[in-house]
Protein backbone atom coordinates (compact mmCIF):
# COMPACT_ATOMS: atom_id res chain seq x y z
CA UNK A 1 0.00 0.00 0.00
CA UNK A 2 1.22 3.50 -1.02
CA UNK A 3 0.90 5.52 2.73
CA UNK A 4 2.50 1.63 4.67
CA UNK A 5 5.72 3.36 5.04
CA UNK A 6 4.88 6.60 5.79
CA UNK A 7 2.51 5.47 8.93
CA UNK A 8 4.90 2.34 9.43
CA UNK A 9 6.06 4.20 12.80
CA UNK A 10 1.77 4.17 14.07
CA UNK A 11 1.79 0.51 12.71
CA UNK A 12 5.26 -0.83 14.96
CA UNK A 13 3.45 1.11 17.88
CA UNK A 14 0.07 -0.85 17.95
CA UNK A 15 2.50 -3.91 17.09
CA UNK A 16 4.24 -3.62 20.22
CA UNK A 17 1.04 -2.72 22.37
CA UNK A 18 -0.78 -5.68 20.65
CA UNK A 19 2.04 -8.26 21.64
CA UNK A 20 2.09 -6.96 24.99
CA UNK A 21 -1.84 -6.82 25.39
CA UNK A 22 -2.56 -10.04 24.19
CA UNK A 23 0.24 -12.37 25.99
CA UNK A 24 0.14 -10.40 28.96
CA UNK A 25 -3.45 -10.93 29.28
CA UNK A 26 -2.72 -14.68 28.80
CA UNK A 27 -0.03 -14.27 30.87
CA UNK A 28 -2.07 -12.95 33.75
CA UNK A 29 -4.94 -15.24 32.74
CA UNK A 30 -3.32 -18.50 33.47
CA UNK A 31 -1.26 -16.46 36.78
CA UNK A 32 -4.42 -16.19 38.34
CA UNK A 33 -6.13 -19.56 37.78
CA UNK A 34 -2.49 -21.28 38.63
CA UNK A 35 -1.82 -18.63 41.29
CA UNK A 36 1.14 -17.78 39.89
CA UNK A 37 1.73 -13.92 39.97
CA UNK A 38 4.95 -13.78 37.95
CA UNK A 39 3.37 -15.07 34.98
CA UNK A 40 1.82 -11.78 34.14
CA UNK A 41 5.15 -9.74 33.89
CA UNK A 42 6.89 -12.65 31.70
CA UNK A 43 3.82 -12.76 29.25
CA UNK A 44 4.14 -9.06 29.01
CA UNK A 45 7.84 -9.67 28.25
CA UNK A 46 7.15 -12.51 25.94
CA UNK A 47 4.61 -10.48 24.14
CA UNK A 48 7.09 -7.59 23.80
CA UNK A 49 9.49 -9.57 22.11
CA UNK A 50 6.46 -11.15 19.79
CA UNK A 51 6.06 -7.75 18.53
CA UNK A 52 9.55 -6.77 18.15
CA UNK A 53 9.20 -9.97 15.98
CA UNK A 54 6.16 -8.99 14.47
CA UNK A 55 7.63 -5.89 13.44
CA UNK A 56 10.78 -7.57 11.62
CA UNK A 57 8.46 -10.12 9.96
CA UNK A 58 6.60 -7.47 8.46
CA UNK A 59 8.86 -4.57 7.51
CA UNK A 60 12.73 -6.07 8.18
CA UNK A 61 12.50 -8.38 5.12
CA UNK A 62 11.45 -6.31 2.15
CA UNK B 1 -10.84 27.63 32.47
CA UNK B 2 -9.33 29.00 35.31
CA UNK B 3 -12.34 30.67 36.84
CA UNK B 4 -13.23 26.90 37.62
CA UNK B 5 -9.38 26.85 39.38
CA UNK B 6 -9.88 30.05 40.84
CA UNK B 7 -13.17 28.94 42.34
CA UNK B 8 -11.50 25.67 43.97
CA UNK B 9 -8.72 27.87 45.60
CA UNK B 10 -11.39 30.63 46.87
CA UNK B 11 -12.72 27.52 49.37
CA UNK B 12 -9.57 26.80 51.22
CA UNK B 13 -7.94 29.99 51.09
CA UNK B 14 -9.00 33.27 53.04
CA UNK B 15 -7.54 35.74 49.95
CA UNK B 16 -9.33 35.92 46.84
CA UNK B 17 -6.47 36.70 44.80
CA UNK B 18 -3.74 34.12 45.94
CA UNK B 19 -0.28 35.64 44.84
CA UNK B 20 2.86 33.65 46.20
CA UNK B 21 3.82 36.90 48.52
CA UNK B 22 0.30 37.18 49.85
CA UNK B 23 -0.17 36.96 53.27
CA UNK B 24 -2.26 34.15 53.58
CA UNK B 25 0.23 32.30 51.27
CA UNK B 26 -2.02 29.97 49.65
CA UNK B 27 -0.04 27.05 47.52
CA UNK B 28 0.00 27.26 43.93
CA UNK B 29 -3.44 26.17 42.12
CA UNK B 30 -1.90 23.63 40.07
CA UNK B 31 -4.51 22.92 37.49
CA UNK B 32 -5.34 18.96 36.98
CA UNK B 33 -8.17 16.86 36.04
CA UNK B 34 -11.80 17.26 37.76
CA UNK B 35 -10.73 20.82 38.32
CA UNK B 36 -9.95 22.38 34.75
CA UNK B 37 -11.94 19.97 32.82
CA UNK B 38 -15.87 19.61 34.34
CA UNK B 39 -17.91 22.02 33.59
CA UNK B 40 -21.39 22.44 35.48
CA UNK B 41 -24.53 22.07 33.05
CA UNK B 42 -25.49 25.28 31.36
CA UNK B 43 -29.29 23.78 31.12
CA UNK B 44 -30.77 20.74 31.99
CA UNK B 45 -33.89 19.26 30.20
CA UNK B 46 -34.84 15.55 32.33
CA UNK B 47 -31.47 13.87 33.35
CA UNK B 48 -29.88 15.05 30.22
CA UNK B 49 -27.38 17.94 31.00
CA UNK B 50 -25.79 20.65 28.75
CA UNK B 51 -22.54 21.88 29.28
CA UNK B 52 -19.74 24.59 27.89
CA UNK B 53 -17.90 21.36 26.26
CA UNK B 54 -20.87 20.05 24.28
CA UNK B 55 -22.05 23.37 23.28
CA UNK B 56 -18.31 23.99 21.76
CA UNK B 57 -18.88 20.78 19.59
CA UNK B 58 -22.28 22.25 18.51
CA UNK B 59 -20.50 25.39 17.47
CA UNK B 60 -17.77 24.14 15.58
CA UNK B 61 -20.35 21.68 13.63
CA UNK B 62 -22.26 24.92 12.58
CA UNK B 63 -19.08 26.89 12.37
CA UNK B 64 -17.68 23.71 9.57
CA UNK B 65 -20.95 23.56 8.11
CA UNK B 66 -21.14 27.12 7.46
CA UNK B 67 -17.83 27.55 5.81
CA UNK B 68 -18.69 25.18 3.60
CA UNK B 69 -22.11 26.48 2.66
CA UNK B 70 -20.54 29.50 2.07
CA UNK B 71 -18.13 28.43 -0.22
CA UNK B 72 -19.68 25.87 -1.89
CA UNK B 73 -23.59 27.09 -1.85
CA UNK B 74 -23.43 28.93 -5.05
CA UNK B 75 -20.69 27.21 -6.94
CA UNK B 76 -18.95 29.09 -9.86
CA UNK B 77 -16.77 27.92 -12.44
CA UNK B 78 -14.02 31.10 -11.50
CA UNK B 79 -14.23 30.90 -7.79
CA UNK B 80 -13.99 33.89 -6.21
CA UNK B 81 -14.04 35.17 -2.32
CA UNK B 82 -14.31 32.26 0.48
CA UNK B 83 -14.67 29.86 -2.15
CA UNK B 84 -11.27 30.01 -3.31
CA UNK B 85 -10.30 29.22 0.17
CA UNK B 86 -12.51 26.27 0.52
CA UNK B 87 -11.17 24.93 -2.58
CA UNK B 88 -7.86 25.02 -0.53
CA UNK B 89 -9.11 23.40 2.08
CA UNK B 90 -10.29 20.27 -0.01
CA UNK B 91 -7.63 20.04 -2.37
CA UNK B 92 -5.01 20.00 0.65
CA UNK B 93 -7.53 16.80 2.47
CA UNK B 94 -7.37 15.22 -1.50
CA UNK B 95 -3.85 15.59 -2.41
CA UNK B 96 -1.86 15.44 0.72
CA UNK B 97 -4.32 12.76 2.79
CA UNK B 98 -6.86 11.16 0.52
CA UNK B 99 -5.01 10.48 -2.71
CA UNK B 100 -1.27 8.95 -1.31
CA UNK B 101 -3.05 6.87 1.42
CA UNK B 102 -6.22 5.50 -1.12
CA UNK B 103 -5.51 6.45 -4.41
CA UNK B 104 -8.08 7.71 -6.52
CA UNK B 105 -10.51 5.09 -5.88
CA UNK B 106 -11.22 6.90 -2.41
CA UNK B 107 -12.20 9.81 -3.96
CA UNK B 108 -15.92 8.50 -2.19
CA UNK B 109 -14.71 9.03 0.69
CA UNK B 110 -13.06 13.01 0.27
CA UNK B 111 -16.48 14.69 1.59
CA UNK B 112 -16.14 12.23 5.27
CA UNK B 113 -12.39 12.97 5.46
CA UNK B 114 -13.16 17.03 4.66
CA UNK B 115 -15.68 16.97 7.24
CA UNK B 116 -13.70 15.08 9.42
CA UNK B 117 -10.14 17.17 9.26
CA UNK B 118 -12.02 20.28 9.14
CA UNK B 119 -14.42 19.41 12.74
CA UNK B 120 -11.45 18.58 14.44
CA UNK B 121 -9.47 21.08 13.41
CA UNK B 122 -11.32 23.50 14.65
CA UNK B 123 -12.78 21.63 17.71
CA UNK B 124 -9.21 21.75 18.65
CA UNK B 125 -8.90 25.59 17.95
CA UNK B 126 -11.02 26.14 20.58
CA UNK B 127 -8.72 26.05 23.10
CA UNK B 128 -7.16 29.56 22.37
CA UNK B 129 -10.15 31.37 21.09
CA UNK B 130 -10.46 33.68 23.98
CA UNK B 131 -14.26 33.05 26.16
CA UNK B 132 -13.87 29.70 24.40
CA UNK B 133 -10.24 28.37 26.05
CA UNK B 134 -11.27 24.89 26.34
CA UNK B 135 -10.45 22.06 23.43
CA UNK B 136 -13.54 20.13 23.59
CA UNK B 137 -11.63 17.16 22.38
CA UNK B 138 -9.80 16.70 25.61
CA UNK B 139 -12.74 14.89 26.80
CA UNK B 140 -12.29 11.52 25.63
CA UNK B 141 -15.78 10.93 25.12
CA UNK B 142 -15.48 13.32 21.66
CA UNK B 143 -12.41 11.72 20.26
CA UNK B 144 -14.09 8.11 21.32
CA UNK B 145 -17.32 9.02 19.55
CA UNK B 146 -14.76 10.60 16.08
CA UNK B 147 -13.19 6.96 16.27
CA UNK B 148 -16.21 4.91 16.67
CA UNK B 149 -17.23 6.71 13.62
CA UNK B 150 -13.92 5.71 11.66
CA UNK B 151 -13.88 2.43 13.32
CA UNK B 152 -17.76 0.95 12.08
CA UNK B 153 -16.47 2.17 8.81
CA UNK B 154 -13.59 0.46 8.23
CA UNK B 155 -14.70 -2.45 9.41
CA UNK B 156 -18.00 -2.73 7.32
CA UNK B 157 -16.21 -1.56 4.79
CA UNK B 158 -13.24 -4.57 5.00
CA UNK B 159 -16.09 -7.07 5.37
CA UNK B 160 -18.18 -5.69 2.41
CA UNK B 161 -15.25 -5.65 0.11
CA UNK B 162 -13.16 -8.76 1.16
CA UNK B 163 -15.90 -10.84 3.16
CA UNK B 164 -15.95 -11.94 6.85
CA UNK B 165 -13.37 -14.42 6.68
CA UNK B 166 -11.02 -12.47 4.06
CA UNK B 167 -11.34 -9.67 6.58
CA UNK B 168 -9.57 -11.39 9.00
CA UNK B 169 -7.06 -13.70 6.74
CA UNK B 170 -6.01 -10.23 5.20
CA UNK B 171 -4.84 -9.25 8.89
CA UNK B 172 -2.45 -11.74 9.00
CA UNK B 173 1.09 -11.68 6.18
CA UNK B 174 0.15 -14.31 3.65
CA UNK B 175 2.66 -16.70 3.23
CA UNK B 176 4.22 -17.10 6.62
CA UNK B 177 5.04 -20.91 7.99
CA UNK B 178 2.13 -22.06 10.56
CA UNK B 179 4.70 -22.19 13.82
CA UNK B 180 5.13 -18.28 13.35
CA UNK B 181 1.48 -18.13 11.98
CA UNK B 182 0.20 -19.26 15.46
CA UNK B 183 2.25 -16.31 17.30
CA UNK B 184 1.55 -14.15 15.57
CA UNK B 185 -1.87 -14.12 14.25
CA UNK B 186 -3.90 -13.49 17.92
CA UNK B 187 -0.99 -10.11 17.69
CA UNK B 188 -2.13 -8.97 14.29
CA UNK B 189 -5.90 -9.96 14.85
CA UNK B 190 -5.84 -7.54 18.25
CA UNK B 191 -4.00 -4.61 16.61
CA UNK B 192 -6.96 -4.36 14.25
CA UNK B 193 -9.86 -4.73 16.41
CA UNK B 194 -8.57 -3.26 19.70
CA UNK B 195 -5.06 -1.22 19.30
CA UNK B 196 -5.84 0.48 16.15
CA UNK B 197 -9.43 2.35 17.23
CA UNK B 198 -7.87 2.48 21.07
CA UNK B 199 -4.95 4.46 19.84
CA UNK B 200 -6.86 6.84 17.23
CA UNK B 201 -8.77 8.31 20.07
CA UNK B 202 -6.50 8.45 22.52
CA UNK B 203 -3.76 10.07 20.55
CA UNK B 204 -5.91 12.90 19.88
CA UNK B 205 -7.44 12.68 23.29
CA UNK B 206 -4.22 12.68 25.28
CA UNK B 207 -2.57 15.51 22.67
CA UNK B 208 -5.54 17.52 23.77
CA UNK B 209 -5.71 17.40 27.54
CA UNK B 210 -1.78 17.56 27.93
CA UNK B 211 -2.36 20.87 25.75
CA UNK B 212 -4.82 22.38 27.90
CA UNK B 213 -2.87 21.73 31.15
CA UNK B 214 0.17 23.20 29.87
CA UNK B 215 -1.64 26.56 28.65
CA UNK B 216 -3.09 26.58 32.06
CA UNK B 217 0.57 25.71 33.81
CA UNK B 218 1.77 28.81 32.78
CA UNK B 219 -1.53 31.09 32.58
CA UNK B 220 -1.74 30.39 35.88
CA UNK B 221 1.80 30.92 36.86
CA UNK B 222 1.77 33.87 34.92
CA UNK B 223 -0.88 35.71 37.59
CA UNK B 224 -0.06 33.78 40.95
CA UNK B 225 3.99 34.67 40.22
CA UNK B 226 3.07 38.64 39.82
CA UNK B 227 4.17 40.81 43.01
CA UNK B 228 5.68 43.86 42.80
CA UNK B 229 9.18 42.60 43.31
CA UNK B 230 11.64 40.25 42.16
CA UNK B 231 8.30 37.59 41.22
CA UNK B 232 7.84 40.21 38.29
CA UNK B 233 10.80 38.66 36.71
CA UNK B 234 9.24 35.02 36.94
CA UNK B 235 5.77 36.29 36.03
CA UNK B 236 6.90 37.95 32.62
CA UNK B 237 9.10 34.72 31.79
CA UNK B 238 5.88 32.74 32.70
CA UNK B 239 3.98 35.06 30.51
CA UNK B 240 6.40 34.88 27.13
CA UNK B 241 6.53 30.91 27.67
CA UNK B 242 2.51 30.89 27.83
CA UNK B 243 2.71 33.10 24.17
CA UNK B 244 5.40 30.57 22.52
CA UNK B 245 3.63 27.51 23.99
CA UNK B 246 -0.21 29.04 22.58
CA UNK B 247 2.23 29.47 19.01
CA UNK B 248 3.41 25.72 19.41
CA UNK B 249 -0.35 24.18 20.46
CA UNK B 250 -1.47 25.48 17.43
CA UNK B 251 0.76 23.53 15.03
CA UNK B 252 -0.25 20.45 17.44
CA UNK B 253 -4.15 21.24 17.01
CA UNK B 254 -3.45 21.09 13.35
CA UNK B 255 -1.17 18.07 13.68
CA UNK B 256 -3.66 16.38 15.41
CA UNK B 257 -6.36 16.75 13.05
CA UNK B 258 -3.82 15.81 10.21
CA UNK B 259 -3.08 13.15 12.24
CA UNK B 260 -6.13 11.52 12.80
CA UNK B 261 -7.35 12.13 9.27
CA UNK B 262 -4.45 10.30 7.35
CA UNK B 263 -4.78 7.68 9.61
CA UNK B 264 -8.16 7.00 8.84
CA UNK B 265 -7.63 7.39 4.93
CA UNK B 266 -4.93 5.05 5.76
CA UNK B 267 -7.53 2.42 7.94
CA UNK B 268 -10.53 2.77 5.49
CA UNK B 269 -7.51 2.47 2.44
CA UNK B 270 -6.71 -1.00 3.77
CA UNK B 271 -9.90 -1.98 4.06
CA UNK B 272 -10.83 -0.86 0.60
CA UNK B 273 -7.88 -3.02 -0.72
CA UNK B 274 -8.09 -7.16 -0.41
CA UNK B 275 -4.73 -8.68 0.62
CA UNK B 276 -2.00 -6.12 1.29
Amino acid sequence: MAGDSQNAGWTIFGYLIAGMAFYGGLGWLIGHFTHIALLFPIGALVGLGVGVFGVIYRYGRS
Amino acid sequence: MAANVLASIAANCPETSAHLNSAARCRYPAPGYPDSFTYGPLFKIGSFTFNKPMLLAVICAGLVIWFFWAAFGKPKLIPRGVQNVGELGIFFVRDQILRPMMGKRGDNFLPFLVSLFFFIWVMNIMEIIPASQFPANSEIAFPASLMLMVYGTYTYLGIKHQGLGGYFRNMIPSGVPIGILLILAPVEILQYVLVRPFTLAVRLFANMFAGHILLLVFTLATWYLLSAGIGLLWSATSFVLTIVLTAFEMLIQALQAYIFTILTAQYIGGSLEAGH
